[in-house]
């Protein structure tokens, strides 16, 4: 757009000042009447000033005058608050420059303070005196006054004032609108005269009109050449089309201008011809947009620089009259000289064009941009404002920088009014940096800021960092951290470092990402040391001019890696007490409710864990300082909402550039209820920053609730006992226990509980867990609850004590079960077997074994009461047992101690802390083998065990009252213990249903109770008891074991047999055999059959039973008894007479013969059909050869 | 020749910047940023005649007295911007266009790489050398290497 | 699909059969692939389809610079669909779209008689596999959306399959 041929014709440097820029004219104002207003004095109120200038403004922006014939004139004004002089000098250019009318406005209260008004009013008056038409003097005074226009009685004018006044007592200024539109036409009709003048004088005698600047030009210049009458000719004709438009004549302002177009042209008298294309323009834009001018002309409206986001177009802004706009056709048929709106913008610009000629014209060519710029606006073609505004930036006129800055928040202005936020916010960051250029006098570091300010929306810049976040962040980084930056330094110059600690916080918060390394250490720094004159803290700040900073928070510096809520020690978890559970129907819970419920929840980050009131609660963090330096970080304090909580600040130093580094963060919790977590506060490069986890990134939740539950008690526990050096995770443990026990031995041990929190405890459960089966639990562990219980409640530091006995129960029997069922199968189908296995040792395999074994055993037998000497088979027996070696048993076992008080306990919690006791078992002695034999007396029998003795020391065991022996560590004994026979009655206790496996319980119960084995290691205090619980027996052990239901009473040739007793009799000798047997159950016995069986012992573990050449039997040896009544007695006697001599025994049994299973409970137990009881021990009969 | 060119995304946010004089790259920024203004007033379809606006040379957006700024927006809505020199008249129109030409096939190119994610920032060297080659830088140092 | 990966204009008069049929193998694969793999975890198939779908975008956005690039500014929403019903379908599909319609309001409806990814799964008409055959157009689904999205119109496109191997896809943009 810029002429090539720049600065032709005027003088390099300007010697006149300029005209002041008007950045706000419009062309519309081509054609109005300049007034002006003006207060006067110090006395008049502002408000009053605003309201009477409303009013006059309302009345006379555009009034209507008929004039001389008879046609309306519509006549337009333009009221300004200023006018410099200067502006004056251009009049002649463009006439509506000129200043025309006078308003001005003061109040008095006495003569003095009138003539004071009167002679200011004179003053200004005399300073436009070139230019001005009328005026008007409108003056408050004290008093009204009776005519308008003359002052109120007893003041006067003074004689030196010439102006029409009018005189008000108050405000509301009757007739104000009458009064000024006589003025206005006053100054109509001068105007109308003037144009008169000037159209009727003679076409060649016209002077030559001059821009101020050209005055020198034309010194020399040959005034009479033809050249010049044409330009003088040319000007005239301008001049007079500038008065027409004036005047209300437009359609004469087009003749004028298009005909002084033509001569210009022709003379090439470019300025002006320029200006004659600007006059054509002005016209045509005022018949085409009538409605388009400035809404409010003395308000200069500043906030349009604040921008509202997005598109915003000036339209047709009516103001007085509301006309449509004719259209273009009609228009043209009655001024064929009009130009058509696309037309308008072009003539503009040829008079842009025009007017760079020439360097001194500067300031018309700005405003003619300007007018075009909003014309174009109107228009709609935006593009075509733009390229008016840029050229205004290429028009580097030398400007002070106060009138640069006006240029600049105009281009500003005028970019927002058409949506080009970009353009307008680069504009006004030009003109803030002016208010401090080093050219400029008077710096003004509060209106820079406030510029720049005002120029972040258009760099899309929000000051709130949670909009700059980094999913939704906009705009251009460099350009927004260079605007940061001037906004610190603007901040820090203008003497706010609140301001600048706030902007810096930003800066880091916002754009970590987009700045280099250095760029953040400094940015680091530079924040570190304006904080230590204005502290950051999260709290908005609000600027003198009613803008909100929001607070900006350092959630990068240092950087949160994680962030993570934790559970309380386990001992100190607040548990449920389970109560009674309530009846909640058929389901435990309802799947679709607390489904959705959960998933809601867990979604808030709700922790499914509790916290307690009083308590110290934690969570746990990392972070990552990534500045290059030590960072110091102090007051950490973790944020919350809900219930009351009171934090512990901590304070940490965090090594350049870091990895991560843990953080605990802590408090307490102060009241029941939901306790929300948000996130934690920092004070870090002096800056407080409170660090929402909802502003931080990657966080997987916003807030996290946790429930504070009643303050519950605490408590201390100490063992007697030493602790484990280490033991296996359980929860909640607090302490340990450990001790090893002999099998059988016992042991004490106290446990002290200490309450040391400020609550009482008023309940205390005792209980323990193990993996044994709670019977040896039972056994294991004891205490005493009522003990306790006494000592309840315990209050704040005081202790109770309960005593906790341990008992090392243990198997002291090898388990050898396997042997045992075996036994059993071959047992039921070989009762009596012809040749039993004499090489295996199976010992429970024949009944024929019994009374051998018993004779070999009992040889081996160390205790004084039998003394046979031992031989070699029971010896290599001993020998091949196989003895299962456990080293020592780990019984582990926690006991658990629960206990709650107070509001907690009312709530229904409690804690639960867990005293872990080890117990390692020892083996003390151990039954490897065990059977059992005929004792002399029938109410007992001889218990046989097989003892080893699995210390290393040596021990003394004692198996009866008075009975004992001493082992080596690791040897193995023998030892018979008599024990009485299971009586009946313990056994009637089985039912019809029972079994042998009941039976067999009963039985080794029944040995457990009466054998009790007590033993001491020699030489220390270890001493303990060996039970007998668990011993296998089998059917025929169980036979001895327990009372037999038949008493035996046999005679040999009328003489009661006594066991131990030796029969001898002769070869050929008949000996009567009489066998009595009584029921001694308390019911009867059906279907036994009674034998006498004869057999030899043939000592090699074959019984020959074939003794018909040997023996003859009188009498029956098998009778059958159908019933045997209860404590019945069945008596049967049969004669033997031996044949041969040799050894004989007698086989005496009982069975019966078949299931009586419908007869009675007992029979029914005693089980199988063919049951048989023997009389024990067979009688052996000597037969010698006589 | 060229001294800036620009890769601007759908967002209106830099995606790659290239400038010749990197010590006064701000100073290109801002232009390239007020730029956006009138290419979003000419991609503004609703007041412009069909003609005109189908080309993705967007022709000159405006003029310093220095530098001239040329625009040119994809079908998808990223924009290029060159800053060349005004006083380099030899250019002619055509001569920006295939420039443009050449940028878009860089650009196609690089956007194509799986590698990229669409949004991102353009890291790619074989767009970084395709931008040097139209701003001339690559040629240059061709020349010295031989 | 031929992607272009030249500078220079595609010739489209070199293709070897190898070269058009390739695509169609790897889509295949690639459909095999995604609804084994949903089948192993045991998920909806209707699920894991999104993969392949996502696919498609992650293509298509990518591939929609590419073939616009030589393409005039588009007047409106309708230029865009008929750009992607004509060349933008040839340059994938080696054909244009059969048939297009719109409600003027958003909804458009491409048909499409001889799908090339359904072409070889039986004659027209078959019902054999009539009922597993969507899986075949989620990739393409995915493709549309993406290129769309680029050009700044963001929608949702549903594929059916009436009668193979004819199908059409619904393309619903979404106002903001």
């Amino acid at each position: 757009m810029r002429s090539a041929l720049s600065v032709i014709l005027s003088s390099p440097v300007p010697d006149n000042k300029m005209s002041h820029p008007d950045y706000e004219q419009t062309a519309h104002d081509h054609a109005t009447i300049l007034i002006l207003l003006k207060p006067l004095g110090a006395q008049i109120k502002q408000k009053t000033v605003t309201r009477i200038c409303e009013r006059i403004i309302k009345c006379g922006s555009r009034f209507s005058v008929i004039d001389s014939s008879n046609n309306t004139r519509e006549i337009l004004t333009r009221f300004i608050k200023d006018h410099p002089v200067e502006n004056n000098d251009w009049g002649d250019f463009q006439t509506h420059r000129r200043l025309l009318g006078l308003i001005t406005f003061g109040k008095y209260e006495n003569q003095i303070e009138l003539n004071e008004l009167c002679r200011l009013h004179e003053t200004l008056k005399v300073k436009y005196v070139q230019t001005l038409y009328d005026s008007r003097a409108i003056l408050f005074g004290p008093i009204p006054s009776e005519n308008l226009n003359e002052p109120p009685p007893s003041f006067t004018t003074p004689h030196n004032f010439k102006t029409v006044g009018i005189f008000y007592a108050d405000d509301l200024c009757p007739n104000l609108e009458i009064q000024m539109s006589q003025c206005f036409n006053s100054l109509f009709w001068i105007l109308e005269s003037k144009r008169l003048e000037r159209s009727r004088e003679k076409i060649d005698k016209v002077a030559l009109l001059q821009a101020p600047f050209e005055k020198k030009d034309f010194i020399g210049l040959d005034l009479e050449s033809r050249n010049n009458r044409e330009r003088c000719v040319g000007r005239a004709t301008k001049h007079l089309g500038d008065l027409c438009l004036q005047a209300g004549l437009p359609g004469d302002a087009l003749n004028n201008y298009n005909s002084a177009i033509g001569t210009l042209q022709s003379v090439n008298d470019w300025l002006w011809l320029g200006s004659a294309y600007e006059g054509l323009c002005a016209v045509s834009a005022l018949i085409l947009y009538p409605n388009m001018c400035r809404n409010v002309p003395l308000q200069r409206n500043s906030s349009l620089q604040e921008g509202s986001p997005g598109k915003q177009r000036r339209g047709s802004q009516p103001t007085t009259t509301l006309c449509a706009p004719p259209t273009i056709e009609t228009i043209k048929m009655n001024m064929p000289n009009i130009l058509l709106p696309e037309d308008i913008c072009k003539k503009y610009r040829e008079a842009i064009v025009h007017y760079t000629k020439y360097q001194n014209a500067g300031i018309i060519e700005t405003e003619a941009s300007f007018k075009a710029t909003r014309i174009s606006i109107e228009q709609n073609c935006t593009l075509q404002a733009a390229s008016f505004l840029s050229n205004v930036l290429f028009n580097n006129m030398t400007m002070n920088e106060q009138e640069k800055i006006d240029r600049f928040t105009t281009l500003s202005d005028l970019y927002t009014s058409f949506g080009y936020l970009r353009k307008a916010s680069f504009c006004l960051r030009h003109a803030a940096l002016r208010h401090v250029s080093q050219y400029n006098p008077n710096l003004d570091w509060q209106q820079c800021y406030n510029l720049l300010l005002q120029a972040t929306s258009g760099f899309k810049l929000s000051l709130d960092p949670v909009e700059m976040s980094f999913d939704n962040r906009k705009g251009w980084p460099s350009i927004q951290i260079q605007l940061i930056n001037e906004l610190v330094a603007a901040a820090n110059r203008m003497g706010h470092p609140a301001l600048a600690t706030r902007h810096l916080t930003f800066l880091l918060q916002t754009m970590y990402n987009y700045l280099t390394p250095t760029e953040r250490k400094d940015a680091a720094l530079q924040l570190q040391a304006v904080s230590q004159q204005s502290e950051g803290s999260p709290v908005p700040l609000v600027l003198d001019s009613g803008r909100v900073i929001p607070p900006a928070n350092l959630t990068n510096i240092p950087r949160t890696k994680s962030f993570a809520l934790k559970n309380l020690q386990p001992h100190l978890q607040p548990q449920k007490i389970e109560r009674v559970k309530e009846d909640h129907g058929p389901f435990l819970f309802t799947p679709i409710n607390f489904g959705s419920l959960e998933r809601k929840t867990t979604a808030k980050g709700k922790v499914d864990y509790l916290w307690v009131d009083g308590d110290i609660c934690e969570v746990s963090m990392q972070l990552v300082n990534p500045l290059p330096f030590e960072l110091h970080v102090s007051n950490m304090r973790l944020l919350t909402s809900g219930v009351v909580f009171e934090p512990i600040p901590e304070s940490i130093t965090l090594p350049a550039e870091s990895g991560t580094i843990a953080v605990t963060l802590a408090g307490t919790p102060r009241e029941v209820g939901e306790l929300e977590i948000l996130g934690f506060s920092t004070h870090t490069l002096g800056v407080k920053s409170n660090c929402r986890l909802r502003h931080i990134e990657s966080m997987p939740h916003p807030l996290y609730t946790v429930e504070i539950v009643p303050a519950l008690p605490r408590i201390n526990v100490e063992t007697s006992l030493p602790r484990t050096a280490s033991f296996s995770s359980g929860e909640n443990i607090v302490t340990s226990a450990s001790i090893s026990l002999y099998g059988g031995e016992s042991a004490e041990c106290t446990i002290t509980i200490t309450n040391i929190s400020q609550v009482p405890i008023e309940m205390i459960e005792i209980s323990v867990q193990s993996t044994l089966d709670s019977l040896t639990e039972s056994k294991v562990f004891k205490w005493s609850n009522e003990n306790l219980l006494t000592q309840l409640p315990l209050q704040p530091q005081s202790s109770a004590c309960i005593t906790l006995y341990m008992y090392a129960a243990m198997e002291f029997v090898a388990s050898q079960r396997h042997d045992i069922t075996n036994a059993y199968q071959s047992q039921s189908n070989s009762l009596i077997s012809h040749s039993g296995p004499s090489s295996l040792p199976s010992r429970l395999s024949t009944s024929s074994h019994h009374t051998k074994r018993y004779s070999e055993l009992t040889s081996s037998f160390r205790s004084g009461t039998s003394s046979n000497s031992s031989n070699s088979l029971s010896s290599t027996r001993l020998s091949k047992l196989a003895v299962p070696i456990h080293a020592s048993n780990i019984v582990e076992g926690q006991l658990k101690i629960k206990f709650s008080g107070s509001a907690g306990l009312a709530s229904g919690y409690c804690r639960i802390s867990s005293v872990f006791i080890t117990i390692e078992m020892l083996r003390s002695v151990q039954f490897t083998n065990w059977d059992v034999l005929p004792a002399e007396t029938p109410t007992q029998f001889y218990l046989v065990l097989d003892v080893i003795n699995m210390t290393n020391h040596e021990m003394e065991l004692h198996y009866t009252q008075n009975k004992c022996i001493y082992m080596e560590g690791r040897e193995s004994c023998r030892i018979p213990i008599p024990v009485d026979r299971c009586p009946f009655n313990k056994l009637s206790t089985i039912d019809g249903a029972g079994n042998n496996e009941d039976l067999q319980k009963i039985c080794s119960e029944h040995i457990a109770s009466l054998a009790d084995l007590k033993w001491q290691l020699v030489g220390t205090e270890t001493t303990g008891k060996a039970t007998l619980s668990g011993l296998a027996l089998t059917q025929d052990m169980l036979d001895l074991v327990r009372m037999s239901p038949l008493q035996w009473e046999v005679t040999i040739n009328d003489v009661v047999f006594k066991a131990q007793d030796e029969i001898t009799c002769n070869l050929g000798e008949c000996i009567n055999v009489g066998v009595g047997v009584s029921n001694a159950l308390e019911s009867p016995l059906r279907n036994l059959i009674l034998s006498i069986n004869l057999y030899q012992d043939h000592h090699n573990g074959v019984n020959n039973y074939r003794l018909d050449t040997r023996v003859s039997i009188a009498g029956a040896n098998k009778v059958i008894l159908p019933t045997l009544q209860e404590s019945g007695r069945a008596y049967h006697e049969c004669r033997v007479v031996f044949l041969t001599a040799g050894q004989y025994k007698i086989d005496i049994q009982c069975s019966s013969r078949e299931s009586i299973l419908d007869s009675l409970t007992f029979c029914s137990e005693l089980g199988n059909s063919g049951h048989t009881w023997r009389y024990i021990p067979p009688i052996e009969i000597k037969v010698e050869d006589c | 020749m060229a001294v800036c060119i620009a890769v601007i995304g759908k967002d209106n946010s830099p995606k790659y910047i290239k400038c010749t004089d990197e010590a006064n790259a701000l100073q290109f920024h801002y232009k390239i940023h007020t730029s956006i203004d009138i290419v979003e007033e000419k991609l503004n379809i609703g007041n412009k005649t069909a003609a005109d606006v189908r080309e993705l040379f967007l022709g000159m957006l405006y003029s310093t007295e220095e530098y001239k700024i040329f625009g040119y927006a994809t079908n998808t809505k990223i924009k290029f911007i060159i800053v060349l020199q005004s006083s380099n008249a030899t250019l002619r129109d055509n001569e920006v266009r295939m420039m443009f030409r050449k940028l878009h096939i860089a650009y196609a190119n690089a956007v194509s790489d799986p590698f990229y994610i669409p949004g991102d920032q353009i890291q790619s060297k074989i767009f970084n050398s395709a931008v040097m080659d139209i701003m001339g830088l690559l040629v240059d140092e061709k020349k010295i290497l031989k | 699909m031929k992607h272009q990966f030249s500078d220079t204009k595609p010739n489209l008069n070199i293709k070897t059969e190898a070269d058009e049929c390739l695509f169609e193998y790897l889509h295949g694969e690639m459909v095999n692939y995604i609804v084994g793999k949903s089948l192993e975890d045991t998920n909806d198939i209707e699920e894991d389809l999104s993969r392949l779908e996502w696919m498609g975008f992650s293509v298509g956005y990518r591939i929609i610079e590419r073939l616009t690039r030589e393409w005039p500014r588009f007047k409106d929403e309708l230029d865009i669909i008929k750009f992607i019903c004509t060349d933008f379908w040839t340059s994938l599909y080696h054909k244009q779209i059969d048939n297009l319609r719109t409600n003027h309001h958003g909804v458009y409806v491409l048909h499409d008689n001889e799908f090339c990814l359904l072409a070889k799964i039986g004659k027209s008409g078959s019902k054999q596999y009539l009922r597993e055959s969507p899986r075949l157009l989620a990739f393409t689904c995915g493709l549309l959306r993406g290129s769309l999205a680029n050009l700044g119109i963001v929608c949702t496109v549903k594929a059916e399959v009436s009668a193979l191997p004819s199908c059409k896809f619904n393309v619903e943009v979404q106002r903001i």
